[in-house]
């Protein structure tokens, strides 16, 4: 069995050389850049619109609107940007060039994630990071050290639970023909992720809070940083929800990988 | 012990009895009504450690499953499987290391990626020492010219180009066994016939040992004493490939387009070669596909260009082909008596 530390260095040995043919595609680089740029720019705009004709929403200002979608904005990237291969799931299995994957000594889930690596997406991870923290300084958030220690670890089961949503939804293709209905569903949902949970109905916001749980994309752990005095006890279960969503994911991939029988050659 | 050991092996899959029309589409979405398929049905043999060993059969036959059950991704239904004493499935990660496998179309290696930076993260993954990736880059290079492709990226290759780095890439940290799987398919003749010295040359430098599975006779013939025939899930044959070619490399099909094809043609050309040639010859004539009549003649009885003449002068041929006797063909033969 290979160590975490020998996945890690061989996962940098296939993306640096990976990197290094993309940006051979100069042009490609840069126009999905500027996109990936303007879009997370239009959202702003968006909440900017709302807020010039209503003062708050569910009694949050467009200071702290702006915060959680920079949260939220990071918590997605890596998903974008490392696991952006599973989009692709449902055609690899089709076309049965899945059957690879089986033939290396590495771990699957690994070998499989590794041959993608979007760069557009860390475009958003900068506007986001840049966003957090002239927000969070407009909003004078005091950062201690466990705050910092607070908002990596946030961040980190966040991005889990984003990362669990969609190779969920991606892992239905080892069982039914067309997954697309259901992917791009998953990907929708995280439009939800962004705002203030106490917006939705009763109905919506348990689906939110409990079965689907986008809400600890982003809403549930901004609350550490921008009302700590109003964090709902729920918020502090997010590593385990997390965690656990990611465990639930994975057993569901070796599920499928074990059931795949390919093409015929 | 042999390399590879098995023993009645068998796979059989659940398949729903499907409906037909929409009705029966939504029916089938509650049926509980499945039949079971054979694909492999009791299939033995041993492989020793350097063998070149041609698995080949029609398609359909179960040459890919059981494939995919020597690799470790498909779990047998029944009957066993040891590749070095230890069953592949139950542990995928140390199977992958003593092995190498081709898929003919499919290539490996990373598609955006120079050919060389492919062979670099294979030696990472495979934890090949430095020492030999550079004695076995050398051998590639001496075998293939291989550096002249270093730089080109894996998806501006040609095919025979691809084919050969990916034959290559698999033999890079010196597996026990390679599966090939339909390496010479799609190829030009000058290609497949590199690509055959070529796996020879690797088989003999390293006593790999080399799984073959073709549509190819000729793969077969060029590189293997040894050929498995299978066909529906069962063994046919196992045993030497002189035999086989002995009674099947001598065949050949006279592919012909006859004009104003008609239903009395098929029968007028079996009359006149009969007339011909005498009744115990073992001409057969068949359509097989539309616009074209096969002819399959044993040179070694009846040479092909008196059957040619004979049908050019007798009836008005539009155009003409000459290939070899098609897997079907043997199998049918087979099942016929040919090798009893």
């Amino acid at each position: 069995m290979r160590s975490i530390g020998e996945y890690i260095r061989l996962y940098f040995i296939i993306e640096a050389q990976y990197i290094k043919a993309r940006l051979q595609y100069r042009v490609d680089f840069i126009i999905s850049s500027i996109g990936m740029f303007f879009s997370s720019l239009i959202t702003l705009g968006v909440f900017w619109v709302i807020f010039d004709t209503v003062p708050d929403l569910a009694g949050w200002s467009l200071m702290e609107m702006a915060f959680i979608y920079a949260f939220y904005m990071i918590a997605i990237s890596p998903m974008q940007i490392i696991f952006d291969h599973f989009w692709q799931l449902r055609f690899n299995l089709q076309q049965g060039n899945f059957l690879k994957y089986y033939f290396r000594p590495l771990n699957m889930m690994f070998y499989y994630t590794s041959e993608m690596f979007d760069l557009k997406g860390l475009t958003q991870l900068f506007v986001g990071t840049a966003l957090l923290i002239y927000t969070a300084s407009q909003l004078h958030v005091a950062w201690t050290f466990g705050r910092v220690g607070l908002l990596f670890i946030t961040l980190f089961s966040a991005a889990l639970v984003q990362i669990s949503i969609v190779v969920l939804a991606a892992c239905a293709a080892f069982w039914v023909l067309d997954s697309y209905p259901v992917l791009g569903l998953a990907w929708r949902l995280r439009e939800f992720a962004p705002y203030p949970m106490s917006i939705f109905d009763g109905a919506f916001r348990f689906t939110f809070t409990y079965v689907l749980p986008i809400g600890f994309i982003a809403f549930y752990p901004s609350q550490i940083f921008l009302r700590p005095e109003e964090v709902s006890h729920l918020t502090y279960f997010s590593p385990v929800i997390g965690i656990g969503l990611f465990a639930l994911t994975y057993w569901v991939w070796t599920k499928g990988v074990n059931s795949y029988t390919g093409t015929g050659s | 012990m042999s390399l590879i050991h098995v023993n009645n092996l068998a796979k059989h899959f659940k398949v729903l009895n499907r409906r037909e029309g929409l009705g029966g589409a939504f029916r089938d979405l509650f049926s509980g009504d499945y039949r079971t398929v054979k694909a492999v049905d009791g299939i033995s043999f041993d492989i020793e450690a350097g063998e070149i060993v041609g698995y080949i059969g029609p398609n359909g036959a179960g040459k890919s499953t059981t494939i995919k059950m020597m690799t470790g991704i498909l779990k047998p239904s029944g009957g066993e499987i040891r590749i070095n004493d230890h069953v592949p499935f139950e542990n995928r990660i140390r199977q992958a290391q003593i092995m190498g496998v081709v898929f003919g179309q499919r290539t490996q290696l990373w598609w955006d990626l120079p050919v060389i930076e492919s062979f670099k993260i294979l030696k990472e993954i495979y934890k090949v020492s430095q020492k030999t990736f550079d004695e076995h880059m050398g051998m590639f290079n001496e075998l293939v010219g291989l550096k002249a492709l270093y730089s080109q990226q894996v998806r501006t290759l040609s095919l025979g180009q691809r084919m050969l780095c990916d034959i290559t890439a698999s033999f890079l940290h010196n597996p026990q066994i390679v599966f090939l799987d339909e390496p010479t398919i799609g190829l030009d003749i000058s290609i497949k016939a590199k690509i055959r010295t070529i796996i020879k040359e690797l088989n003999t430098a390293r006593k790999t040992t080399i799984i073959l599975t073709t549509h190819d006779l000729g793969d077969v013939e060029a590189l293997s004493h040894r050929v498995i025939i299978i066909d529906k899930g069962k063994k046919l044959y196992d045993g030497d490939t002189k035999k086989v070619n002995a009674l099947f490399g001598a065949y050949r099909t006279l592919k012909v387009q006859v004009n104003d094809f008609d239903e009395g043609t098929l029968d007028a050309l079996k009359n006149k070669l009969a007339e011909q040639f005498g009744a115990t010859n073992k001409i057969t004539v068949a359509q097989t596909e539309e616009f074209w009549t096969d002819i399959t003649i044993d040179q070694a009885l009846t040479p092909l260009s008196e059957v040619l003449n004979c049908v050019m002068t007798n009836f008005s041929i539009l155009d003409v082909r000459i290939v070899e006797i098609a897997m079907e063909d043997v199998v049918q033969r087979i099942y016929d008596g040919a090798l009893a």
